[in-house]
This record gives structure tokens, sequence and C-alpha cells, in this order.
């Protein structure tokens, strides 16, 4: 609660700092000093919260317990170390840089809200929240048509399945008469409620759509590839987390003992997703691009925590966001130095910037899943999670076969940038700022996959 | 209670009939006059409910405001048979299989609810004063928060309507 109120406050400090601030550096600094502060707000939260008692707040609309706080913090952690990666580059964007920043931080009250409700309208309304700043940052760079026609096209999209999320709601009001995720009367009643399911099913179709699940991930590409390059790294990590946590929250908590009705409809659409998302990946020419479909495949393995209903899902979850979240902004931050997005681009940057290139293969390698780094200890909780369930081993054997697909697609940078002959032209000069920060984000990857138990010590 | 059941039966096929010829005339400006008819038909249907103030403000908002903006919008951009973009066929037989499909299941589902769930008892809920008193009571988180959602699509209206 008190984060929320914060991140509201910073948001509207943010939006006039436009009229007093003309410079945009000294907006972007201040930006970042006041997620810091954000983050200094959300540790206050976690420290002054019991660890057994969760709190509720305003007739259990809102019911925060240590898991949603902990989340709620390392997810903005992430956000200062975006800001602090892509900082120039938003600037670089247009001349709303004081809006752009006002926006991250009503996002992050949608998360904030998405990982602490207990009421279905605080749900609908931390959705939106998270959803329209998007829009609106998807088109953010006017003169571009392509930003144009992926604003317009998610805006379309999304708000088309608002309604289904909203018809979801509707019915499974309907079926309970209340909108307590943890009262939901057809719970406990012996006969099963055609109404409630239906509504189920209404709602997975519409979190699918969120997190970009397939066979609601057409948007994906066209979105998170027109899309300004820094806001499409924020795009595709913090608010696919805060996305996910909502999924994991309502299915868990709310749906547990109905789990046989849905596991099957998840583990098709984590299966399909997997696919679409590898499979399609391989045949991509820029890397932009190809980074939006390993978002997918990404997102494929996430499902996984939906999926089996355990602690470890939940551990699972926590450790895939951080993990993914750290290593695709730095693919994004390294992607952004460059001009040309595609893989030829990329060519002999180990020669040019052997820094960069030794950071983005690290970043890479997380994604990719290799051991000793993030990626790896987050898609062996998933999976174990998995495979403790025991319903979807086949699913599972599926999977590593997908991640081995992953394997080559991010290995192609790879190979562009340190066997192949070129000279990438770079869109700005790397400082030595860029470079700490770098390096302390490939740090923070291989840390990840070394002592992951630090993701879990304050759950 | 015979004019209440007239009343609604005469509401609910007025509204369905004006949603499906929203859906299914070729000319833009009468889709758009279905709607309003739509929307007024629902406005019935709190007025039945004993929601006076959500019909009221159903006709004033949506029917009144977005709609005659609607109107605007569609007569100013002329659009005639000529700029009508070609449809795929195959898309289109894929929308209408996979759309049925969920039709099929829904139905399924719902014909086994019957309607027994419907609370006859007529409830002051709707009326401006008791809507007010709960939703500055026990809904006043989402009514607060819900000012966050419009201050970031005010923002919006700025980056993208300024000119640069």
């Amino acid at each position: 609660m008190k984060a929320i109120i914060a991140a509201t406050i910073i948001g509207v400090v943010l939006m006039f700092t436009g009229i007093l601030v003309k410079e945009k550096k000294g907006i972007a600094t201040l930006a970042a000093i006041l997620f810091f502060l954000l983050l200094g707000v959300n540790i206050w939260e976690l420290s002054t919260l019991d660890a057994n008692q969760p709190q509720a707040f305003f007739n259990n609309m809102l019911r925060i317990d240590r898991y949603s706080v902990w989340f709620n913090t390392l997810m903005t952690a992430c956000t200062v170390l975006y800001v602090m990666l892509s900082g120039r580059e938003i600037q670089k964007v247009g001349i709303h840089v004081s809006d752009y920043f006002a926006l991250m931080s009503f996002m992050l009250v949608g998360l904030y809200m998405l990982s602490g409700y207990s009421n279905m309208l605080v749900l609908f309304l931390g959705i939106e929240i998270i959803s329209i700043p998007q829009y609106i940052l998807a088109g953010s760079d006017k003169k571009n048509l392509k930003s144009s026609e992926a604003s317009l096209k998610y805006f379309l999209m999304g708000a088309f399945t608002t309604g289904i999320l909203l018809m979801g709601i509707t019915l499974l009001y309907g079926a309970s008469g209340t909108f307590d995720i943890a009262r939901f009367t057809f719970l406990q009643a012996d006969s099963l409620n055609p109404m409630a399911l239906c509504g189920i099913i209404f709602l997975i179709i519409a979190f699918a759509f969120k997190v970009s699940a397939a066979p609601m991930h057409m948007w994906t590409p066209d979105v998170y590839d027109g899309s300004p390059t820094p806001f499409t790294a924020f795009m595709s990590t913090v608010v696919k987390a805060a996305a996910f946590i909502a999924f994991i929250k309502l299915f868990h908590i709310s749906f547990n003992s109905l789990s046989g009705h849905w596991t099957m409809i998840i583990a098709v659409i984590t299966a399909a997703t997997l696919l679409v998302g590898n499979v399609t990946a391989v045949f991509q020419q820029s890397v932009k691009r190809m980074m939006a479909y390993s978002s997918i495949a990404q997102a494929g393995f996430m499902l996984f925590a939906v999926l089996s209903i355990s602690a470890t899902s939940w551990q699972g979850l926590i450790i895939y966001a951080v993990s993914y979240t750290v290593a695709t902004m730095g693919v994004f931050a390294v992607l952004m130095k460059l001009k040309d997005f595609t893989y030829d681009g990329f060519n002999g940057l180990a020669k040019r910037e052997p820094l960069l290139a030794f950071v983005m293969t690290i970043f890479l390698l997380s994604l990719a899943g290799i051991p000793l780094t993030g990626g790896f200890m987050a898609k062996y909780f998933m999976l174990t999670a998995a495979v403790e369930q025991g319903q979807v081993l086949w699913l599972v054997i599926f999977a590593l076969l997908m991640a081995a697909i992953s394997v080559y697609y991010y290995f192609r940078v790879i190979i562009a940038m340190y066997f192949k002959q070129g000279s990438p032209e770079m869109s700005s000069p790397v400082t030595a700022g860029d470079r700490l920060v770098l390096v302390a984000t490939a740090a923070l990857v291989i840390l990840l996959g070394v002592a992951p138990g630090l993701l879990l010590k304050f759950i | 209670m015979v004019i209440q059941e007239a009343l609604f039966w005469f509401l609910t096929v007025m509204a369905i009939v004006c949603a499906l010829g929203v859906i299914l005339s070729r000319n833009p400006i009468s889709s758009v006059l279905f709607l309003i008819a739509t929307f007024f038909a629902i406005s019935g249907h709190y007025i039945l409910l004993n929601a006076q103030f959500l019909g009221i403000v159903n006709i004033i908002v949506y029917a009144g405001a977005i709609m005659v903006l609607f109107l605007f919008v569609i007569m100013l951009m002329n659009l005639n048979a000529d700029t009508e973009p070609q449809k795929n066929r195959l898309i289109q037989f894929a929308g209408v299989i996979s759309g049925g499909i969920l039709f099929l299941v829904v139905l399924a589902a719902m014909r086994t609810v019957g309607g027994t769930a419907v609370d006859h008892t007529t409830t002051d809920i709707g009326l401006i004063k008791n809507l007010g008193k709960v939703l500055f009571t026990q809904y006043v988180l989402p009514f607060e928060i819900s000012s966050v959602l419009f201050l970031s699509a005010m923002i919006g209206a700025i980056v993208i309507g300024k000119k640069e």
C-alpha cells in the first residue's frame, strides 16, 4: 500500500518536472533518483510486514503478503536498473521525456496492484493500468510509421481482450455473487458450476493475450518490433512479469480445486507457445524481432509456474521473472547501442567493442539457459515444479527440446559477434558509465546463476 | 409484474436484434444508430432493475456523448464501398469456425445453468444515494486508484496528440 501511494506521487511529480525542468538529462537523472526512492519505500514496506500475517487493506481489496512485497521490491529494482541502462535512449525517443517516466511509474502502480489484489475489480484496474501506458509508449515515436502501427494494433487488440476479461469476471460474479478471489462460493459447492467454468476459460484467453502466449501472441512481434527499443525492453520484461503474477495468483488461490478442468488447457497453450516462439524465432533476420519471439518462448516457460501448483512454482516464478528481466534488459541495452538491428549488424562487434560483445554473450547464454547463469536456474525451477506435479511429463520433455532449439538463434548473435568480419556502426558512443552498468548487470546474471537462493531469502 | 415482464422481453428482443444489426448492416452510419438503440435497450434493463442512476448515466455518456463522437468520426472519414478493404475468405472462414466453437462450448455449458440464479427481489442498491455510499466505503480503493488510470490516459492524449 505504501508503495502504491509512493509510486502514484512519483508519477505525478515526474509529470510536473516536464514543466519545470527543460533539460532532458536532468529529468532522466531525477527519474532514476525517484525510482531509487521507490525501491527504498518497497524495502521499508517489506521490513514492516509480519512474515506470517498477510495484511488486508480496504475491505480485502488488497491482501499483501511477503511474497508480493518481495516481488514488488525485485521488480522495482529491475526498473531502477532499466532506467540506468537505457535512460539515455529514452531521452532520444521524443520530447515528452518526463511523461514517459511518469507512465512507467504508473505502470509500477499497476504491478503493485496485480501482485497484491484480492478482488476482481482491483485485478481489472491493475491490468488496465499496466496496459494503457503501454499503448502510449508503443506509439511515442510519432515520426516512425511502424511505431504508430504498433500502438494502434496493440490498442485495438488489447481493448478487445479487456472485453473478454470483463466477460470472464462477470461470469464468475454471476456464479458466486462476490468479487473476492478467496471467497468464490462455487469452489466449495459439490456440483460444478458451468458459469464459473466458462468464466475461467474467458480469463485464460485474456491472460494468455496479456502474457503473449500462443495462439493469442499475434500482436507481440509487430508491437515489440515497432515500439521504440527502450520501451520494448520495459514492456517485454517488468510488465510481462506483472501479468504473470496476476495469472498465477488467480489460478492458484481461486481455481486450485478446479485444476482438473484447466490444467490441460494451459498445458496445450504452453506447448503451442513454446513451439511457435522458438521455431519462428529461428527464421528471423532482425535481432529485435528475434527477441520478440524469444519473449514469447520465455513466456512459454513461465506458464509452467501456472501449470504446476506448488511452492516450487511460486519460487520459480520469482526466479524466472528476475533472471529473464535482467538478461533481456541487458540484451536490449547492447542492441540500442547499435545502428543496424539485423544479425549482420553484429558482425565483428567483438573486435570493435570487446566488452559489449562479452556482456552480450553472457545475457544470451542466460536466455538460452546455460548453467552458471540465472536463466539456467530459472528453467530448472520451472521444470522441477512441473515434474513434482507429475501430470505433464511430456510437456517437460518437449520444453527441453525447445530450449535446445533456442540455443540456435541465441548463438547466431554470438557467432556473428565473434567469428564474422565486419565493422558494426554504433548509434551512440559507449561511455564509461555504460560499461560499468553493463558489467554490473552481467555480474548480476552470473550471481543469480550461482546463488539463486538469494531471491528466495525474503519470501 | 406482468407489465415488468412484458417490458423485459421487449427490451431483451430489442437489445439482441439491434446488436445483430450493428454487426450485420453494411452501412457504418446505420451500425452506429443500431448501437445507440442497443444502449437505450440496456438502459431500460437497468431501470427495470431499479438502477436509475446507471440507466441515466448509460444514456448520457454512451448513447449521448460517445456515440455522437462516433457518428462525427464516421462522417468525417467518408467511408464508402470503394475504400473497404478486401477480406480474405480463408480468414473469414477460420473466424467463423473458431467463434462458432467457442459459442458452442459456452452454450453447451450454460444450457444446464437454468434460471434459478436470478434474484427477483428488488433492491435499492442502484439508487444514487446507496451507490455513492458503497462507492465511497467498500469500493473506495478501486474508485480512487482509477484516477491513476485516467491520468495515464490523459498523458497519452498529450503525448500522442501534441505537435512536436
